[in-house]
């Protein structure tokens, strides 16, 4: 398998002179297409901040992202945009959906960023995403009608719209039960079987972390570990 | 046009926040259309009072007692765009003896359908009818309350050569202004020509009325030049009257300005609002993809609509007191002049547009991580 993400050296410090913390040592890695992943670590390891420079919502101190061989340190906003929007899908531990908007909409938001139409080819790829996300006749209802579980199945279907290479979740269960918890790895894992879209997955949860393929450890802002798991799925 | 959308589903996700600064936007809007409108008819209504029933410019022989021509009059009619009627006049003055009482006339002789292009005679008369034949006169209203003088009856007057004439009245006219309705008296061409030993072509005047009444001046100077005869123009002669119009106008502007500033610091501070309101939101559409640019140009979206909303509330709202204004009784109307209220709505939406500036550019600043950390 090709690499798709390159993380070269990636330092992230916050602050300036005595004051100065190192969030981010000198991480590097790569993770290849299809990759089902995970990044574990305790709150304050520096996870989520590796997870916010691998995609593009922050820019490194020093060192270098490549995706899908594109150097995206190099870009500008303009560029990180378009990366965010095409090449990545996020999940986010608070849904982050927007309120004013129906499912469908929100669905479709990514999509419509991209500068499509809202065509015959969106609309059957928008419902054949409902079906996966187990979420038919729920188009139209406003995003805050929805329980935790749903809105968070919705957040998934809107993170793989643009048929992404890397889905990055950030804590995606934090918030959800058990069931919903069990419900959205199965989405997970069917999404990466099926459509060979690449996971990486940020998580405190070792239990979480244990479903995945290979576990990165970040403790201390540093990448400690790096094992394959293959007890997982 | 996803940023229109998005723009305008934000603005109904907040109905009662359009709305307020929407009437915020048609009150200040409605009052420009208003009181500009207001200002401009009654500034219209003053100069139309002034001179609306007179001479704009009058060309004169520069020698006294030379005289001007009928041609004259045609030429200077096909010359300049902006008049519209130049009429060849014979003016004398004489004196009306009643017993003991004495009144200075001023005498305009000439043309009676002429006249009637200038002084609209034919709309103004009181009494009787506006007709001038041979040895006929028609008088004003005050001179003929004070004399007693009717339709039919003879008017004796002392001409300023010293010999007497006598005119049969046949109307009574109103020019709106008392020292004309008392002083001034239309004759007939002809015994003014008499009076005054003129030919046939020949005129002591050329009165002339202009489509622009402002333009006199420009005008009076090239006919001058071109013509070589003295030319008066009615702002010359009426330099308090303009300058009392001057700072009325002056003084419009400045109440429109104000408003308009209020209007545009009420927009403003709203946007500012609402561009918090909704910082979760943008942070959310950057995150997945939305550029700068576009999560900016929805709040521009945003002052254009509430902008074109206001605006159209305002000049309804401004009609409204307009058609209320016509209920009070006063002396003139108020005309909405089309063009300036299609400049007022320019305005109304403009302002709105530049008042999100603000707004728009820090929200083209926001970075997505400032939403997605902080949940």
């Amino acid at each position: 398998m090709a690499d798709l993400l390159v993380a070269d050296a990636l330092e992230k410090v916050y602050g300036e002179g005595a004051s100065a913390t190192r969030a981010l040592k000198n991480v590097s890695f790569t993770v290849k297409e299809g990759e089902f992943a995970s990044i574990v670590g305790q709150s304050g390891s520096g996870k989520s901040t590796l997870l916010n420079l691998i995609g593009l919502l922050d820019a490194p101190t020093s060192g270098t992202v490549l995706f899908a061989g594109e150097n995206t340190t190099a870009m500008g906003r303009k560029g990180r945009s378009r990366v965010r929007n095409e090449g990545l899908g996020f999940v986010f531990q608070f849904h982050h959906l927007l309120p004013e908007f129906s499912v469908w909409e929100n669905l479709t938001m990514p999509a419509q960023i991209a500068g499509q139409a809202i065509d015959a080819e969106l609309r059957d790829r928008t419902l054949k995403m409902l079906d996966l996300l187990g979420l038919e006749g729920f188009e139209k209802k406003n995003a805050n009608q929805l329980s935790g579980g749903q809105k968070q199945r919705v957040a998934i279907g809107r993170a793989l719209m643009n048929q992404p290479k890397l889905i990055l979740a950030d804590e995606p269960t934090g918030n959800l039960d058990t069931k919903n918890t069990e419900m959205v790895y199965d989405l997970f894992r069917t999404i990466n079987a099926e459509l060979g879209t690449t996971f990486l997955i940020v998580t405190h949860d070792r239990v979480v972390a244990q479903q995945t393929d290979r576990i990165l450890e970040v403790r201390d802002g540093e990448l400690v570990q790096d094992v394959r798991n293959d007890y997982a799925g | 046009m996803l940023s229109f959308k998005i723009a305008a589903r934000f603005l109904k996700s907040s109905p009662g926040q359009s709305i307020l600064i929407m009437a915020g936007i048609a009150v200040g809007i409605a009052t420009q259309i208003f009181v500009g409108s207001l200002i401009t008819s009654l500034k219209a209504d003053l100069v139309d009072s002034a001179v609306g029933s007179s001479a704009h410019i009058t060309l004169q022989a520069v020698n006294d007692g030379a005289t001007v021509t009928g041609d004259m009059a045609a030429d200077a009619a096909a010359s300049e765009d902006v008049i519209s009627t130049a009429v060849p006049v014979r003016t004398l003055s004489g004196i009306y003896v009643n017993g003991d009482d004495s009144v200075p006339l001023s005498i305009t002789g000439g043309n009676a359908e002429k006249l009637d292009t200038i002084y609209g005679l034919s709309r103004r008369m009181a009494e009787g009818s506006f007709r001038l034949n041979e040895g006929e006169a028609v008088v004003g209203t005050v001179f003929a309350e004070t004399y007693d003088v009717r339709p039919g009856d003879e008017l004796d007057i002392l001409l300023a050569s010293g010999s007497p004439a006598t005119f049969t009245v046949t109307g009574v006219f109103d020019l709106g202004q008392a020292a004309a309705n008392e002083r001034i008296v239309f004759v007939d061409a002809g015994s003014a020509a008499d009076a005054l030993q003129m030919g046939d072509d020949e005129y002591s005047a050329v009165q002339i009325q202009l489509s622009d009444v402002f333009a006199s001046s420009e005008v009076a100077e090239r006919l001058a030049d071109e013509f070589d005869v003295e030319a008066v123009d009615w702002q010359a002669e009426n330099e308090q009257l303009l300058t009392g119009l001057t700072a009325q106008s002056g003084s419009s502007v400045m109440i429109q300005g104000f408003v308009l500033v209020a209007v545009a610091l009420g927009i403003a501070s709203t946007l500012a609002i609402s561009a918090v309101q909704k910082t979760r939101q943008i942070g959310i559409l950057k995150a997945i993809g939305m550029s700068d640019a576009a999560s900016g140009r929805i709040f521009l979206w945003q002052a254009a609509l509430l902008g074109a909303g206001g605006t159209l509330g305002g000049i309804a709202l401004g009609f409204g007191l307009i058609a209320l204004f016509s209920v009070i009784p006063v002396s003139f109307s108020i005309r909405p002049e089309p063009s300036f209220v299609a400049l007022s709505a320019v305005i109304g939406i403009t302002v709105a547009m530049l008042s999100a500036v603000i707004p728009a550019r820090s929200t083209s600043r926001l970075d997505p991580i400032e939403v997605i950390q902080n949940g």
